[in-house]
């Protein structure tokens, strides 16, 4: 029992890790721009999708090339997302931007199925597929990948706003946008540079994950939706309380598929996402905020 | 007999106390204005009047009856009304739709009556539209009716919300500074509105911060001060009271005098 | 009677439809289908556009109609109208049970509370296999019949759908106008005011979102006797979604908008289909666009534009009606 309750913890922070990217980029967007990106799953798609059709066939890119592709491009799509979709609908209401985002998501699974079609792809693991033993439980090497991979993200997001000049100019722009444009800051920039570090977790949570989870053109949606569910649980308001939500979902998750049902595992979620925000609407490690009348 | 008695009331916000034992009462019948510097207090406590935040401690009775606890929308059941600093109003609606919601508790149809037309609503209806239409009237404001309430001035919004509040057929009217933001023209407009809305027997609250208003319209004042009451009486007694003077102009007066 | 012009007009193009395209394809299932996600999208629009509270999971009220009408008329063998009005009676319960806490919330929170409620609801359309058949549906659901009068065929039921949206149009129109709708709308206004006007915007709240589940529930059960088989994927997220786009393509706060907005969205894909591959992106596509270039709807704003031009021929004698949700916040 023991041995399969670790198991199900190793599942879980690996999943979780990867809701903890996604969260990670919803959050970043919502406080530079006070948007819910709903197309943030199929950053997590494009980067995968891209980086299997670099690297696949007898004259496909070397891995690691692929891979830096891959991410390159999805950057590119996230700024210009930004850039032609949400920018010009500056002050829209939450409805209006959920659409769009919702809208964007959708043209872009549509490319991607155009591109691609409707297969189901997976991409190599980086470093042989030997599973690693720990007591009765396995682990496989890329697991190992995607919680290294996603510690040494969020420490860098982390160290890039609490450290860097830029970082603390996109997190001004997200305090008070009117402030930090008569402070010099070009506002602008700042939201292009939001949605490109957005996008470049996404993609990378993409590719870490879809040698384990495979990948096709509609892999973002369910993904998009479990790191908005993330975020809301940990807290819209507080990047890194979306990565302790985005790996206590995958926690939840997997315990709950293991000891009760894998059939409601996301039915559990919800439920406990529901029951957080009933009784602590500002997410578990979120501020609660006063209103003013 | 007053009708309205603040007893030992209190509210903190994290530490920092925004109104410490106040006790006073509000006459029937008159203008009464709270006064005070910014952040003394006042609309922390138009809030705790209405309903809007629970006071730590004390009691607020109107009419008689213990209000305090109790919801906006059953506080102004009871006959109190209010308007607010930051205008609130329907934007979305039309001037005439905006007043009307003031009736609300004059009317009694619910939602299934209401989506079946049942005979009784046209009647309803009407007599929710004439009320409105003479509080619009008596804020002189009969020439809007039909406008968006969206694209209505400044000093006009000022006056619907009055209207809106005048709809709800209060006993007491709780301003919360109306003639922030008016010209001189339509400060005086103001003072003459709220002296005509006493004459119809509502009894006025009102929190201002221009004072030649106040000491024109009211009848007795009150005075605070990091949420406690530094004085209160009529406009000449608070004019010629020294811990007033001290607190308003510091202490120069020391010399002054 | 000017209150009523619009449902007029729209019951004279319901009657003028099928005579002047008989058998039309378009006319007898693609408007069926328009017709059905009009009653939807008018009760919906009471929520979002008139309340201003938003729903991601309207589609969870959709689906527990249908089951219940399909559960009931097919294991118990009970008459269909008996199992609508059960699928309306639970489907209000859980409304009302859910309506306290989920409506206590605002803007993405709501979104995503609402959007949770959905997804637990399809899931375990998915899963109690027992009751709902799972992934592969329920089959033989029996057609509705009135008074003798079967409703088996395409017009039939063209005739019972369209009657139904029309009768909700005309129930949301008197609605709108009366004491309770313009509480709803002074919640969304400002919620504060509304309390101190007297209403009880809680109640109201649940009022509200019941009876945009009802009549989500009625759709539901029509929809499983029109179809005679249902399977979780009608009632899914995407679903959510399409049901709360048309709402805000047809403009937020229109019952009318909400009617327009049903069809657009019924007909794109049907017009979309010769696209064949390009279907779904050529759909997000204008999905972004309008909402990008048009956030005040498609109905409300070509409504803006027709009274901006006849402004323009004849100058007005009253001023200028300001631009709906000016200061619309969401």
């Amino acid at each position: 029992m023991a041995d399969q309750i670790l198991q199900f913890l190793l599942t879980g922070i690996t999943v979780g890790a990867t809701y903890a990217l996604v969260a990670l980029g919803f959050a970043i967007i919502y406080n530079a721009s006070d948007v819910v990106n709903f197309a943030q799953g199929e950053f997590v798609m494009i980067g995968a999708m891209s980086a299997v059709a670099l690297s696949a066939g007898d004259n496909g890119l070397p891995m690691p090339v692929a891979l830096l592709l891959a991410v390159l491009i999805t950057v590119c799509v996230g700024v210009l997302l930004q850039r032609f979709a949400i920018a010009p609908a500056r002050g829209a209401s939450v409805v209006t931007t959920i659409i769009i985002t919702i809208g964007a998501s959708i043209f872009l699974r549509g490319v991607a199925l155009l591109v691609w079609g409707k297969d189901i792809f997976a991409l190599p693991a980086f470093s042989g597929e030997q599973p690693i033993h720990i007591g009765q439980a396995t682990l496989l090497p890329q697991n190992l990948w995607v919680m290294g991979g996603t510690g040494v993200m969020v420490l860098g997001v982390h160290w890039f706003f609490s450290h860097t000049a830029v970082g603390k100019a996109v997190l001004a722009c997200s305090c008070n946008r009117t402030a930090a444009h008569l402070m010099g800051i070009n506002v602008g920039l700042m939201m292009l540079i939001a949605y490109g570090l957005s996008a470049f977790l996404g993609a990378m949570a993409g590719v870490l994950v879809a040698p384990i989870t495979f990948t096709s053109y509609d892999a973002g949606v369910m993904l998009g939706l479990k790191g908005f569910s993330a975020a809301i649980l940990g807290g819209m308001g507080n990047p890194m309380g979306a990565v302790a939500g985005g790996l206590l979902l995958g926690l939840i998750e997997s315990l709950s598929a293991g000891l009760i049902s894998s059939g409601y595992k996301d039915a559990i979620g919800f439920v406990i996402l529901l029951l957080v925000l009933f009784f602590r609407p500002s997410g578990l490690f979120g501020r609660a905020s006063v209103e003013r009348v | 007999m007053a009708l309205l008695e603040i007893d030992g009331l209190s509210k903190s916000f994290g530490g920092v106390t925004a109104i410490a034992d106040l006790r006073f009462e509000v006459p029937k019948g008159q203008v009464y204005s709270v006064i005070g510097p910014n952040g003394a207090g006042k609309t922390t406590l138009f809030n705790m009047l209405s309903g809007i935040y629970r006071p730590d401690e004390g009691s607020i009775r109107f009419q008689e009856r213990e209000i305090t606890g109790l919801q906006p929308h059953k506080v102004a059941a009871m006959g109190l009304s209010r308007t607010f600093q930051n205008l609130q109003m329907f934007f979305n609606m039309s001037v005439l739709d905006n007043v009307m919601v003031g009736c609300h508790l004059r009317t009694r149809s619910g939602l299934f009556r209401a989506a079946l037309r049942l005979p009784g609503i046209v009647r309803e209806e009407r007599e929710a539209n004439r009320l409105a239409r003479e509080e619009l009237t008596f804020c002189d404001l009969e020439r809007f009716v039909d406008l968006e309430a969206g694209a209505l001035p400044y000093g006009v919004l000022k006056r619907l919300e009055i209207a809106r509040a005048l709809a709800v057929g209060p006993q007491l009217l709780l301003m919360d500074e109306p003639a922030a933001g008016l010209n001189d023209t339509e400060t005086a407009e103001m003072q003459r509105l709220i002296r005509r809305i006493c004459e119809r027997g509502i009894t006025v609250l009102l929190v201002e911060h221009d004072m030649g208003l106040v000491m024109r319209v009211s009848d007795r004042i009150l005075v605070l001060d990091y949420g406690s009451r530094l004085a209160e009486g009529t406009p000449s007694e608070i004019q010629n009271d020294r811990r007033v003077i001290e607190a308003y102009l510091g202490g120069e007066v020391q010399y002054a005098v | 009677m000017k209150r009523l012009r619009g449902l007029f007009l729209l019951a004279l193009l319901v009657v003028v439809l099928p005579i002047l395209f008989p058998d039309n394809y378009y006319v007898t299932v693609v408007a069926v289908s328009a017709a059905l996600h009009a009653i939807l999208a008018v009760g919906l629009n009471l929520l979002m556009g008139y309340a201003g509270l938003i729903s991601l999971g309207h589609a969870a009220f959709f689906g527990v109609g249908a089951y219940t009408s399909a559960i009931i008329t097919t294991r118990f063998d009970l008459n269909p109208w008996l199992a609508m009005a059960a699928g309306i009676l639970l489907t209000g319960c859980i409304a009302f049970i859910m309506a306290r806490p989920i409506l206590r919330l605002k803007g993405h929170y709501l979104a995503m509370a609402t959007l949770g409620l959905g997804m637990i609801v399809q899931i375990v359309l998915v899963q109690a296999e027992g009751l709902t058949g799972g992934p592969d549906g329920l089959g033989g659901i029996p057609p509705l019949s009135l008074f003798g009068w079967e409703v088996d065929s395409d017009l039939r039921w063209y005739m019972v759908m369209s009657t139904v949206m029309l009768l909700v149009v005309w129930l949301a129109l008197n609605l709108i106008d009366s004491r309770s709708g313009r509480a709803l709308r002074a919640l969304h206004g400002s919620e504060v005011a509304a309390e101190m006007m007297g209403i009880d915007t809680t109640a109201t709240k649940t009022g509200v979102f019941v009876i945009a589940a009802i009549s989500a529930s009625l759709a539901g059960s029509l929809f499983a006797h029109q179809q005679a088989f249902i399977s979780p994927d009608s009632f899914s997220f995407f679903f959510s979604i399409e049901l709360v786009t048309m709402v805000v393509l047809g403009g937020m706060a229109s019952t009318f908008g909400a009617v327009f907005g049903a069809f657009v969205l019924t007909f794109l894909p049907e017009l979309l289909v010769v696209f064949e591959d390009y279907e779904v992106m050529i759909f997000g596509a204008i999905l972004m666009l309008m909402m990008i270039f048009l956030p005040q709807g498609l109905f409300v704003g070509l409504q803006g534009l027709l009274r901006r031009l006849l402004q323009q021929r004849a100058p007005a004698r009253l001023p200028a009606p300001a631009e709906e949700d000016k200061h619309g916040a969401a």
